[in-house]
C-alpha cells in the first residue's frame, strides 16, 4: 500500500514537473476552423466531400507554407448528413464547445437557413461555399459566401444560349423540397420571363425521386425548344438521361443550375450530357497560375478532379487566412469579420476576388457546356 | 392519346418492380405474421451484388442471377441472425419490427462504408439504348426486358408455391404454424426458406429498378420499404397474386397522380386510397383470390 | 462552474431532445400497454407542430395557448379517427396509422400556404424551455403509475393479457382503447409542439415513418413492464448517435448492431428485471385475477 502511494505521487510529481518545465519553442496559437460538410446523406454528398478535401489541402499548404507566422489553422471537421437538425447540433458544439474561429459551410442551402443564425448570434463568421439560393447572406452581417447565387450567373447562360439558338419555347423542371432548387427555379423562370420565352410545361420532383418518366412525358409532349432544370448533380443527371431515353432529341438543349456542375453528373448520365449547358464561375482548365497549382495539388492529393465547389472552399480558406493575417488574430471577432468583408481583388483560383457589400462573392459568370465528357467554357 | 398510352408504359414498368418487391413483402407477412422492415435492406443490397457482379465483366442475365442470389443469402441471414432466435424465444411480434428496422439500419450502415454513399449506375449495356416507337409511343427494350423478367418471376414464385414441396410447406405454416407442426412440416427450415425466397425477390426487383433508372445508392430501399407496404395492403396481407395487382396498380396509381394532378400530389392520392380500403375493405381489393381473416 | 455552464451550453439541445424524445415515449407507452402498435405518431406531432406554429407566428398567441391547441387537434383527430380504426385487428390497425402519417405529411407537403410547402418553416421562436419538458414528463410519467395502479390500468392488463376474455367480463374494450388512444393523441401533439419550438424549423420530412418508429422503439427498448422504461429507451435512443459521433458510417452500424442485440437478449426491453410473461395465458381466471390484483 505504501509502496503504490509513493509511485503515484512520485509519477504525479513527474508529471507536473513536465507540465510546468515544458517550454515549446515557439508559442504556435491553434487557430479552429469549423469544417461542416455533409459527406453522407444522399446527393448533397457529392459537393460535401469535393469541399471538405479542399478546405483540408488549403489548410494544409497554409500551415506549410509558414505564412501566417504563428497561429497555425486547425480544421475540425463534421458531417451534418445533408440533414439541417443535425447541422443546427453541430454549429453549436463547434461553437460553444470546440470554440472555432470561423466556420466553413454548410453544404446545403435548406441547412444553412437553419443553422447559420446560431453562429451570427454568437457572433462566428460562416464561409459557405456552396450556397447559391437568395437570401444566405441576409441572415446577418457575420455570414459570407465564396458561391455566386443563380442569379448572377443563369442570366448569362440564357443569354448565351438565345444568342446560339434563339428558343421560343422551354420546359421547366425543378425540386419543391430543397431551398436551393425552388430558389434556382425562380431565378430561372425570372430569367425566362425577361428573355421573352414562352414557359410551355413546369414539373417537379422530390429529392430522392428517381423516377422523372411522368413529368419528362408532359414535357416531351409540350414540345419545348429547351429544358431547364432545377436540381442538383445527381438528379439532374438522372433527369437528363430518362429525358434522353424517353426521346427527347439532341435538339432540345438542356440547361441547368450552377449547383449541377459536377463529374458526377457525366458519369451518371454518360452521353446524354453531351451539349448541357450551365454558368459558373470556375471551370478546371481556367488559364491562371493560382488555379493550375490548386488543380495539380488537388489532383496529386486525392488523384480526382476538384469541382467548382471544391475550388470555392479551397478560396474560402486562403480568403480566412489571409483575414487573419490582417486582423492579428481571432480574439476580436468583430475585427476578424470586417477584415474578411474587405477582401477586394484576392488573388485566387477564379481570378481576382472580392466581396460585395452584401458579402456575396463578386463575378464574372461563364458559361460551360459539356464537351465530350467534359465541362468546357464556350468559346464566344 | 399517345401522351396517355406513354404514361401506361410508364407506370407499367415501374409497377413490375414493384410487384415483384411486394411479392416478397407479402410472403413474409403471409409466413411470419411480421412486416420485414428489413426489405428495403434486402433490396438494395441485391442492387449492389448485381452491380458488383455486371461491374465484373459479367452479361446482365448472369449479373441478375447473382443479385437474386445475394438478396436471397441476405435474407436467410436476417432469419438466423434475428428472427430465429426471436422465434425460439416466443417474442412478441413487435420486437421483430424493432429488430428488423436495426437490422436494415445495419446493413445500409455496411453499404456505406463498402461503396460509398454516392449514387453509381450500372454500366452501360445494350438494353439501355434501344427503344422502340409504336404509334407515338417509345418503348425502351429496357423496360420490356424488365417487364418480361417480373412475369416470369411471378410464375416461378407461382409454380413453386402451387406445386413444390416447399411451397406446400410454406402454404402450411402461412395458414397455421402450429397446424403445420402436427402435419410434419419442418417449420423452421421452412420459414428460411421463405426468406430466401423474400430476400431474392427484393434483391431482384432492386436490380431490375437499379437499372430502370440507373440508380444505385445505399438509400435506396427506404423509400422502396413504403412503396412495399402499400402495396401489400392495397393487394392483401398474405395475398400473393394481390401483391402483383396491387404492384401494377401502385405504379399506374403514381404515373397517373404525377401526370394529370401534381407530382407532390403522388404520395397523398397513395396512401390516402390505402387508408380507405383498410377502412372499408381491410383485406385488400383482391381478396378474392385467397381467403384470409381480417 | 463554468465547465458545467459550458457542458450544458453545447449539450443542451441533447438534454432537452432526450427530455421530448422521453415524453413521446410515455405516451407510446400508453398505447402500447393496450396492445395498439400504433404509427401515428408522426401525423399527431405533425397536427400539434404545425398548429402550434401558426397560432405563435401568424396569430401571434402565446407559447402555452398554442401548445394545448396543438396538443388538442391531435387529440381531437385520434378521436376521429379512433372510431373505425380502432375496430381493426393488429397489424392492419398498424399499417391504418401509418397510412395516416404519411397522409398528414402529404398534406403539409402541399398545403404551403399554412405549412410552408415541402420546405417547411423557419424561423421559429425558441420557446420551449427544459423546464417546461422535464414538469411536463414528470406529469406524464406521475400519470402513468396512477393508471397503471387504478383499476384503468388493471383493465388495460387485462385486455393485454386476452381481449376476448376481458370483453365477456364488462370491460368495454373499445372505449378504454379509444380513451388510450386519444391520450397517445394528445400526448404527442404536445410533443410536437415543444418539438417545432425547440429546433427553429420544421419539415414535412420531420414527421415521417420515422419518426414514427422511432418513437415506438423508445419503450420497447426501454421495457415494456417498467416504470421508467420509455426513458431508458429514449435516452439510449437520442444519446448514442452523439456519442458515436467519432464515425458516421460506423454509428448506423453500431447503433443498429446495438438495438438487434438489446432485442435478441433482452427481449423484455433493458429494464426487464420484472418478469415478462411474453406468453398467453388463455383463461379467464388469470384475466379476473389480473382485475381484483392489489395495485
Amino acid at each position: 500500500m505504501r509502496h503504490s502511494i509513493v509511485v503515484l505521487l512520485s509519477s504525479f510529481a513527474i508529471v507536473v514537473g513536465a507540465a510546468v518545465t515544458e517550454r515549446p519553442a515557439r508559442a504556435e496559437t491553434p487557430v479552429k476552423i469549423g469544417i461542416v460538410q455533409a459527406t453522407s446523406g444522399g446527393s448533397a454528398a457529392l459537393y460535401g466531400v469535393m469541399q471538405k478535401n479542399a478546405a483540408e489541402l488549403a489548410i494544409e499548404e497554409i500551415n506549410a507554407s509558414g505564412s501566417l507566422g504563428d497561429f497555425k489553422l486547425v480544421g475540425i471537421y463534421e458531417d451534418d448528413g445533408g440533414d439541417r437538425g443535425q447541422s443546427v447540433n453541430i454549429f453549436q458544439r463547434l461553437i460553444n464547445q470546440e470554440k472555432v474561429s470561423v466556420i466553413l459551410g454548410p453544404t446545403l442551402t435548406t441547412s444553412a437557413f437553419a443553422a447559420d443564425p446560431i453562429a451570427q448570434k454568437a457572433q462566428v463568421p460562416v464561409i459557405a461555399s456552396s450556397n447559391t439560393a437568395p437570401g444566405v447572406t441576409n441572415m446577418g452581417d457575420y455570414i459570407f459566401r465564396t458561391s455566386p447565387p443563380e442569379s448572377m450567373v443563369f442570366p448569362g447562360v440564357l443569354a448565351y444560349v438565345k444568342k446560339k439558338s434563339d428558343p421560343k419555347t422551354a420546359a421547366q423542371i425543378y425540386g419543391i423540397d430543397d431551398a436551393l432548387m425552388k430558389a434556382a427555379y425562380g431565378v430561372q423562370k425570372a430569367a425566362l420571363d425577361e428573355a421573352g420565352i414562352r414557359i410551355v410545361a413546369t414539373e417537379t420532383f422530390q429529392k430522392g425521386d428517381v423516377d422523372y418518366s411522368a413529368q419528362l412525358t408532359k414535357i416531351k409532349a409540350s414540345n419545348p425548344d429547351i429544358l431547364v432544370i432545377g436540381g442538383l448533380a445527381e438528379e439532374t443527371a438522372n433527369i437528363v438521361r430518362q429525358a434522353r431515353q424517353l426521346g427527347l432529341g439532341p435538339s432540345t438543349r438542356i440547361l441547368g443550375a450552377n449547383a449541377a456542375i459536377s463529374t458526377k453528373l457525366v458519369e451518371l448520365a454518360g452521353s446524354a450530357a453531351e451539349g448541357f449547358t450551365v454558368g459558373s464561375s470556375w471551370f478546371i482548365q481556367f488559364d491562371n497560375p493560382k488555379n493550375k497549382a490548386f488543380v495539380a495539388a488537388y489532383r496529386n492529393k486525392y488523384h480526382s478532379d476538384p469541382d467548382t465547389f471544391a475550388a470555392q472552399a479551397y478560396t474560402s480558406v486562403q480568403i480566412f487566412a489571409a483575414a487573419l493575417k490582417k486582423a492579428g488574430g481571432v480574439s476580436d471577432s468583430k475585427k476578424l469579420r470586417d477584415a474578411i468583408a474587405e477582401t477586394k481583388d484576392f488573388d485566387s483560383n477564379t481570378g481576382p476576388f472580392s466581396f460585395a457589400a452584401n458579402r456575396d462573392p463578386v463575378v464574372v459568370p461563364k458559361v460551360l457546356i459539356v464537351k465530350d465528357g467534359k465541362f468546357t467554357l464556350t468559346t464566344d | 392519346m399517345s401522351t396517355f398510352m406513354q404514361q401506361v408504359v410508364n407506370g407499367i414498368s415501374l409497377g413490375s418492380t414493384y410487384a415483384v418487391f411486394a411479392m416478397g413483402c407479402t410472403l413474409i407477412f403471409g409466413v411470419l405474421n411480421i412486416v420485414n422492415m428489413a426489405q428495403g435492406a434486402f433490396f438494395m443490397g441485391g442492387a449492389y451484388f448485381g452491380l458488383e457482379a455486371a461491374n465484373m465483366g459479367l452479361p446482365p442475365l448472369l449479373a441478375f442471377f447473382v443479385a437474386l442470389m445475394g438478396g436471397g443469402v441476405l435474407g436467410i441471414l436476417a432469419d438466423l441472425i434475428v428472427f430465429r432466435t426471436l422465434r425460439a424465444r416466443g417474442a412478441h411480434r413487435w420486437m421483430g419490427l424493432v429488430a428488423s428496422l436495426a437490422l436494415a439500419r445495419m446493413m445500409v450502415g455496411v453499404a456505406q462504408e463498402v461503396f460509398g454513399t454516392q449514387v453509381q449506375r450500372y454500366p452501360q449495356n445494350m438494353f439501355q439504348s434501344i427503344a422502340f416507337e409504336v404509334g407515338g409511343v417509345r418503348i425502351q427494350l429496357l423496360q420490356i426486358v424488365i417487364f418480361l423478367v417480373s412475369v416470369v418471376l411471378m410464375a416461378l414464385l407461382a409454380l413453386t408455391l402451387q406445386r413444390s414441396s416447399v411451397g406446400r410447406a410454406i402454404r402450411t405454416v402461412a395458414f397455421d404454424e402450429d397446424v403445420a407442426r402436427i402435419v410434419g412440416v419442418p417449420v423452421g427450415r421452412t420459414t428460411m426458406m421463405t426468406f430466401f425466397l423474400a430476400g431474392a425477390l427484393a434483391g431482384a426487383s432492386g436490380m431490375l429498378l437499379g437499372n430502370l433508372f440507373n440508380v444505385v445508392s445505399p438509400f435506396m430501399g427506404e423509400q422502396m420499404l413504403i412503396k412495399g407496404l402499400t402495396v401489400i395492403i392495397l393487394g392483401g396481407l398474405g395475398n400473393v397474386p394481390g401483391a402483383v395487382a396491387g404492384g401494377f396498380l401502385l405504379g399506374l396509381i403514381e404515373v397517373f397522380s404525377v401526370a394529370y394532378v401534381s407530382s407532390s400530389f403522388r404520395d397523398a392520392i397513395g396512401f390516402g386510397l390505402i387508408f380507405l380500403i383498410l377502412l372499408v375493405k381491410p383485406t385488400g381489393l383482391f381478396s378474392r383470390f385467397e381467403e384470409r381473416k381480417a | 462552474m463554468n465547465a458545467v455552464l459550458q457542458f450544458l451550453a453545447s449539450y443542451s439541445n441533447i438534454i432537452d431532445l432526450c427530455l421530448l424524445n422521453s415524453l413521446i415515449g410515455y405516451a407510446l407507452f400508453l398505447s402500447l400497454s393496450a396492445n395498439m402498435f400504433s404509427l401515428a405518431t408522426g401525423g399527431f406531432m405533425a397536427l400539434g407542430a404545425y398548429c402550434s406554429v401558426y397560432m405563435t407566428m401568424e396569430l401571434g398567441l402565446p407559447f402555452s395557448i398554442a401548445t394545448v391547441a396543438g396538443a388538442a387537434l391531435a387529440g381531437v383527430s385520434a378521436a376521429l379517427i379512433g372510431a373505425p380504426v380502432l375496430r381493426l385487428r393488429g397489424d392492419y390497425f398498424m399499417l391504418a396509422t401509418f397510412a395516416f402519417t404519411e397522409v398528414v405529411r402529404v398534406i403539409a407537403l402541399n398545403w404551403d400556404s399554412v405549412t410552408g410547402g415541402a420546405l417547411g418553416i423557419v424561423n421559429i421562436p425558441r420557446d420551449t424551455q427544459t423546464w417546461h419538458l422535464a414538469l411536463v414528463l414528470i406529469a406524464a410519467i406521475y400519470l402513468v403509475h396512477t393508471l397503471r395502479g387504478s383499476y384503468f390500468g388493471r383493465a388495460i392488463a387485462a385486455i393485454k393479457q386476452d381481449e376476448v376474455v376481458a370483453g365477456t367480463m364488462a370491460i368495454d374494450v373499445f372505449k378504454y382503447r379509444l380513451l388510450l388512444f386519444v391520450a397517445n393523441g394528445f400526448a404527442c401533439g404536445a410533443a410536437g409542439a415543444f418539438a417545432a419550438h425547440l429546433n427553429y424549423f420544421i419539415g414535412p420530412g420531420d414527421f415521417g415513418l420515422l419518426r414514427s418508429v422511432d418513437a415506438l422503439s423508445y419503450p420497447i427498448l426501454g421495457g415494456l413492464n417498467a416504470l421508467f422504461g420509455p426513458i431508458v429507451g429514449a435516452v439510449f435512443t437520442t444519446v448514442l448517435p452523439e456519442v458515436l459521433r467519432f464515425s458516421n458510417q460506423l454509428r448506423e452500424i453500431l447503433m443498429g448492431g446495438l438495438v438487434v442485440a438489446i432485442v435478441l437478449y433482452l427481449p423484455g426491453g433493458a429494464l426487464s428485471v420484472l418478469d415478462f410473461k411474453i406468453g398467453r395465458p388463455r383463461n379467464g381466471k388469470a384475466v379476473a385475477e389480473t382485475l381484483r390484483a392489489k395495485p
